[in-house]
Protein backbone atom coordinates (compact mmCIF):
# COMPACT_ATOMS: atom_id res chain seq x y z
CA UNK A 1 0.00 0.00 0.00
CA UNK A 2 1.12 3.11 -0.66
CA UNK A 3 2.00 5.27 2.99
CA UNK A 4 0.92 8.64 1.29
CA UNK A 5 -2.87 7.35 1.22
CA UNK A 6 -2.65 5.15 4.16
CA UNK A 7 -3.94 5.73 7.49
CA UNK A 8 -6.94 6.60 9.45
CA UNK A 9 -8.54 10.31 10.35
CA UNK A 10 -11.68 10.48 12.79
CA UNK A 11 -13.54 13.57 12.82
CA UNK A 12 -16.10 14.29 16.32
CA UNK A 13 -18.61 16.95 15.21
CA UNK A 14 -21.74 17.26 17.07
CA UNK A 15 -24.94 16.29 15.88
CA UNK A 16 -26.45 19.98 14.46
CA UNK A 17 -27.34 20.88 10.81
CA UNK A 18 -24.33 23.73 11.10
CA UNK A 19 -21.95 21.14 11.04
CA UNK A 20 -22.45 19.46 8.14
CA UNK A 21 -20.64 21.52 5.82
CA UNK A 22 -17.65 20.85 8.49
CA UNK A 23 -18.11 16.96 7.68
CA UNK A 24 -18.28 17.06 3.65
CA UNK A 25 -15.59 19.68 3.86
CA UNK A 26 -13.07 17.77 5.89
CA UNK A 27 -13.83 14.07 3.99
CA UNK A 28 -13.18 16.31 0.44
CA UNK A 29 -10.04 17.28 1.75
CA UNK A 30 -9.33 13.79 2.66
CA UNK A 31 -10.30 12.66 -0.58
CA UNK A 32 -8.51 14.99 -2.48
CA UNK A 33 -5.40 13.82 -1.02
CA UNK A 34 -5.87 11.02 -2.57
CA UNK A 35 -6.35 9.84 -6.68
CA UNK A 36 -9.71 10.49 -6.55
CA UNK A 37 -10.79 12.67 -10.03
CA UNK A 38 -13.47 15.44 -8.59
CA UNK A 39 -16.40 13.44 -9.71
CA UNK A 40 -15.86 10.93 -7.09
CA UNK A 41 -15.09 13.89 -4.21
CA UNK A 42 -18.13 14.78 -4.76
CA UNK A 43 -19.61 11.66 -4.49
CA UNK A 44 -18.28 10.78 -1.27
CA UNK A 45 -19.22 14.37 -0.06
CA UNK A 46 -22.42 13.83 -0.92
CA UNK A 47 -22.52 10.68 0.88
CA UNK A 48 -21.06 11.40 3.78
CA UNK A 49 -23.31 14.22 3.77
CA UNK A 50 -26.71 12.14 3.14
CA UNK A 51 -24.66 9.41 6.19
CA UNK A 52 -24.73 12.71 8.76
CA UNK A 53 -28.08 13.99 7.86
CA UNK A 54 -29.88 11.04 8.38
CA UNK A 55 -27.77 10.80 11.79
CA UNK A 56 -29.38 14.23 12.61
CA UNK A 57 -33.03 13.26 11.05
CA UNK A 58 -33.63 10.61 13.71
CA UNK A 59 -31.49 12.43 17.08
CA UNK A 60 -34.09 13.55 19.23
CA UNK A 61 -34.42 17.20 19.37
CA UNK A 62 -33.76 17.58 23.16
CA UNK A 63 -30.31 16.14 22.82
CA UNK A 64 -28.41 18.14 21.55
CA UNK A 65 -24.90 17.24 22.83
CA UNK A 66 -24.90 14.30 20.31
CA UNK A 67 -21.74 13.64 18.63
CA UNK A 68 -21.34 11.77 14.87
CA UNK A 69 -18.09 9.98 14.62
CA UNK A 70 -16.96 9.71 11.02
CA UNK A 71 -13.84 7.38 10.53
CA UNK A 72 -12.01 7.81 7.77
CA UNK A 73 -9.97 4.77 6.58
CA UNK A 74 -7.34 5.44 3.69
CA UNK A 75 -6.66 1.91 1.99
CA UNK A 76 -4.37 2.64 -0.64
CA UNK A 77 -7.09 2.94 -3.57
CA UNK A 78 -9.90 2.89 -1.80
CA UNK A 79 -11.60 5.44 1.01
CA UNK A 80 -13.68 3.74 3.74
CA UNK A 81 -15.96 5.86 5.56
CA UNK A 82 -17.79 5.37 8.85
CA UNK A 83 -20.27 7.39 10.18
CA UNK A 84 -21.68 6.38 13.23
CA UNK A 85 -23.56 7.49 16.18
CA UNK A 86 -25.12 6.33 19.71
CA UNK A 87 -28.62 7.18 19.00
CA UNK A 88 -32.13 6.01 18.85
CA UNK A 89 -31.26 3.94 15.75
CA UNK A 90 -34.30 2.67 13.49
CA UNK A 91 -35.46 -0.43 11.80
CA UNK A 92 -33.15 -2.16 9.60
CA UNK A 93 -35.88 -2.29 7.06
CA UNK A 94 -36.37 1.34 6.84
CA UNK A 95 -33.00 1.12 4.44
CA UNK A 96 -34.57 -1.36 1.91
CA UNK A 97 -37.61 0.53 1.73
CA UNK A 98 -35.62 3.79 0.76
CA UNK A 99 -33.56 2.22 -1.74
CA UNK A 100 -36.23 0.32 -3.02
CA UNK A 101 -37.53 3.96 -3.97
CA UNK A 102 -35.88 3.62 -7.46
CA UNK A 103 -38.56 0.77 -8.24
CA UNK A 104 -41.57 3.33 -7.45
CA UNK A 105 -43.07 5.50 -10.81
CA UNK A 106 -41.89 8.74 -10.37
CA UNK A 107 -45.13 10.40 -9.34
CA UNK A 108 -45.10 8.49 -6.08
CA UNK A 109 -41.92 9.47 -4.97
CA UNK A 110 -42.41 11.02 -1.36
CA UNK A 111 -41.00 14.13 -0.15
CA UNK A 112 -38.07 12.55 1.79
CA UNK A 113 -36.15 9.29 1.94
CA UNK A 114 -33.78 9.97 -0.95
CA UNK A 115 -30.64 9.73 1.19
CA UNK A 116 -29.65 6.82 1.37
CA UNK A 117 -30.81 5.49 -2.55
CA UNK A 118 -27.98 8.46 -3.08
CA UNK A 119 -25.40 6.77 -0.78
CA UNK A 120 -26.07 3.53 -2.55
CA UNK A 121 -25.65 4.88 -5.51
CA UNK A 122 -22.84 7.52 -5.38
CA UNK A 123 -20.33 5.15 -3.48
CA UNK A 124 -18.84 1.70 -4.58
CA UNK A 125 -19.90 -0.29 -1.46
CA UNK A 126 -22.75 0.70 1.28
CA UNK A 127 -24.13 -0.80 4.21
CA UNK A 128 -26.26 0.56 6.81
CA UNK A 129 -26.46 -1.04 10.30
CA UNK A 130 -29.23 0.23 12.42
CA UNK A 131 -30.41 -0.84 15.63
CA UNK A 132 -33.26 0.62 17.57
CA UNK A 133 -31.75 2.05 21.17
CA UNK A 134 -28.15 1.28 20.60
CA UNK A 135 -27.72 3.81 17.04
CA UNK A 136 -26.41 3.78 13.56
CA UNK A 137 -23.28 2.94 11.68
CA UNK A 138 -22.96 3.57 8.01
CA UNK A 139 -20.05 2.05 6.37
CA UNK A 140 -19.48 3.35 2.47
CA UNK A 141 -16.58 2.45 0.55
CA UNK A 142 -15.22 4.89 -2.20
CA UNK A 143 -12.63 2.68 -5.16
CA UNK A 144 -10.15 4.99 -6.48
CA UNK A 145 -10.38 3.84 -10.35
CA UNK A 146 -7.36 6.08 -11.31
CA UNK A 147 -4.78 4.67 -8.43
CA UNK A 148 -2.38 2.32 -9.87
CA UNK B 1 -20.61 29.60 3.19
CA UNK B 2 -23.04 32.24 2.96
CA UNK B 3 -26.69 31.03 2.18
CA UNK B 4 -29.36 33.46 0.26
CA UNK B 5 -32.78 32.23 -1.41
CA UNK B 6 -32.76 35.14 -3.60
CA UNK B 7 -36.42 35.78 -5.17
CA UNK B 8 -38.31 38.04 -7.62
CA UNK B 9 -42.18 38.31 -9.53
CA UNK B 10 -42.14 37.80 -12.84
CA UNK B 11 -46.46 38.32 -13.28
CA UNK B 12 -49.17 37.63 -10.59
CA UNK B 13 -48.95 33.96 -10.40
CA UNK B 14 -45.43 33.50 -11.57
CA UNK B 15 -42.07 33.73 -9.44
CA UNK B 16 -38.52 33.08 -10.06
CA UNK B 17 -36.63 31.42 -6.76
CA UNK B 18 -33.00 31.17 -7.26
CA UNK B 19 -30.76 29.66 -4.05
CA UNK B 20 -27.59 30.52 -3.70
CA UNK B 21 -24.81 28.45 -2.08
CA UNK B 22 -25.51 24.95 -0.46
CA UNK B 23 -28.90 23.59 -0.02
CA UNK B 24 -28.42 21.22 2.90
CA UNK B 25 -30.60 20.24 6.13
CA UNK B 26 -29.19 23.74 7.75
CA UNK B 27 -30.76 25.74 4.73
CA UNK B 28 -33.38 23.73 3.01
CA UNK B 29 -35.80 25.22 5.67
CA UNK B 30 -35.04 29.10 4.59
CA UNK B 31 -36.00 27.73 0.37
CA UNK B 32 -39.18 25.69 1.92
CA UNK B 33 -39.90 29.02 3.56
CA UNK B 34 -39.67 31.59 0.99
CA UNK B 35 -41.58 29.18 -1.41
CA UNK B 36 -44.51 28.96 1.35
CA UNK B 37 -44.32 33.21 1.20
CA UNK B 38 -44.60 32.77 -2.40
CA UNK B 39 -47.79 30.65 -2.50
CA UNK B 40 -49.21 32.73 0.17
CA UNK B 41 -48.88 35.68 -2.50
CA UNK B 42 -50.81 33.95 -4.84
CA UNK B 43 -47.87 32.52 -6.91
CA UNK B 44 -48.56 29.00 -8.31
CA UNK B 45 -45.58 28.96 -10.95
CA UNK B 46 -41.77 29.07 -9.43
CA UNK B 47 -39.16 28.80 -12.03
CA UNK B 48 -36.09 27.46 -9.73
CA UNK B 49 -33.17 28.52 -11.21
CA UNK B 50 -30.17 26.23 -10.04
CA UNK B 51 -27.48 27.96 -11.66
CA UNK B 52 -26.00 28.65 -8.59
CA UNK B 53 -26.88 25.92 -6.28
CA UNK B 54 -23.87 24.49 -5.35
CA UNK B 55 -24.85 21.43 -3.46
CA UNK B 56 -28.19 19.83 -2.84
CA UNK B 57 -28.88 17.21 -0.78
CA UNK B 58 -31.82 14.93 0.11
CA UNK B 59 -33.56 17.44 2.17
CA UNK B 60 -33.11 20.07 -0.46
CA UNK B 61 -34.79 17.54 -3.04
CA UNK B 62 -37.53 16.69 -0.51
CA UNK B 63 -38.26 20.08 0.02
CA UNK B 64 -38.73 20.83 -3.87
CA UNK B 65 -40.95 17.80 -4.47
CA UNK B 66 -42.88 18.92 -1.22
CA UNK B 67 -43.37 22.50 -3.60
CA UNK B 68 -44.23 20.58 -6.61
CA UNK B 69 -46.87 18.14 -5.33
CA UNK B 70 -48.42 21.37 -3.78
CA UNK B 71 -48.19 23.86 -6.92
CA UNK B 72 -49.76 20.83 -9.06
CA UNK B 73 -52.48 20.50 -6.39
CA UNK B 74 -53.12 24.65 -6.90
CA UNK B 75 -53.12 24.13 -10.64
CA UNK B 76 -49.90 25.58 -10.91
CA UNK B 77 -46.31 23.79 -11.59
CA UNK B 78 -42.71 24.16 -10.34
CA UNK B 79 -39.83 24.36 -13.03
CA UNK B 80 -35.94 23.71 -13.10
CA UNK B 81 -33.65 25.59 -14.78
CA UNK B 82 -29.85 25.25 -15.50
CA UNK B 83 -29.37 22.13 -12.96
CA UNK B 84 -25.22 21.43 -13.47
CA UNK B 85 -24.04 18.14 -14.10
CA UNK B 86 -23.43 17.21 -10.26
CA UNK B 87 -27.94 18.19 -9.50
CA UNK B 88 -28.61 16.55 -13.11
CA UNK B 89 -26.82 13.52 -11.43
CA UNK B 90 -28.56 13.37 -8.16
CA UNK B 91 -31.56 13.96 -10.11
CA UNK B 92 -31.34 10.97 -12.26
CA UNK B 93 -30.35 8.54 -9.69
CA UNK B 94 -33.62 9.68 -7.62
CA UNK B 95 -35.14 9.55 -10.54
CA UNK B 96 -36.68 13.03 -10.17
CA UNK B 97 -35.59 13.66 -13.73
CA UNK B 98 -38.76 12.39 -14.63
CA UNK B 99 -40.95 14.56 -12.10
CA UNK B 100 -39.99 18.02 -12.61
CA UNK B 101 -39.89 19.56 -16.14
CA UNK B 102 -35.91 21.33 -16.74
CA UNK B 103 -35.45 23.61 -18.89
CA UNK B 104 -31.89 25.07 -20.22
CA UNK B 105 -33.03 29.10 -19.35
CA UNK B 106 -35.64 31.07 -17.10
CA UNK B 107 -37.09 32.16 -21.22
CA UNK B 108 -37.65 28.95 -21.78
CA UNK B 109 -39.09 27.86 -19.07
CA UNK B 110 -41.41 31.22 -18.67
CA UNK B 111 -42.66 30.80 -22.38
CA UNK B 112 -43.47 26.77 -21.54
CA UNK B 113 -45.25 28.27 -18.74
CA UNK B 114 -47.20 30.91 -20.87
CA UNK B 115 -48.14 28.31 -23.68
CA UNK B 116 -49.52 25.90 -20.59
CA UNK B 117 -46.71 23.65 -22.10
CA UNK B 118 -45.36 20.24 -20.53
CA UNK B 119 -41.61 19.57 -19.66
CA UNK B 120 -39.16 19.67 -22.68
CA UNK B 121 -38.38 16.10 -22.10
Amino acid sequence: MNTATAGKVELRIPARAEFLSVARLAVAAIASRMDFDLDAIEDIKTGVGEACTNVIQHAGTTETDREIHVVCSLEGAQLVVEVRDAGPGFEPEQCRELVDLDQLPPESLPDSGYGLLLIAALMDDFQCLSQPGVGTLVRMVKRCTRAA
Amino acid sequence: MDFDVKSRTVDAQTAILAPVGEVDLLTAPRVKERIAQLTEEGINQIIVDCSRIEYLDSTGLGVLVGALKRLREQEGDLRLVNPGDRLMRVLEITRLVNVFPIHATEDEALSSLAAGGASPQ
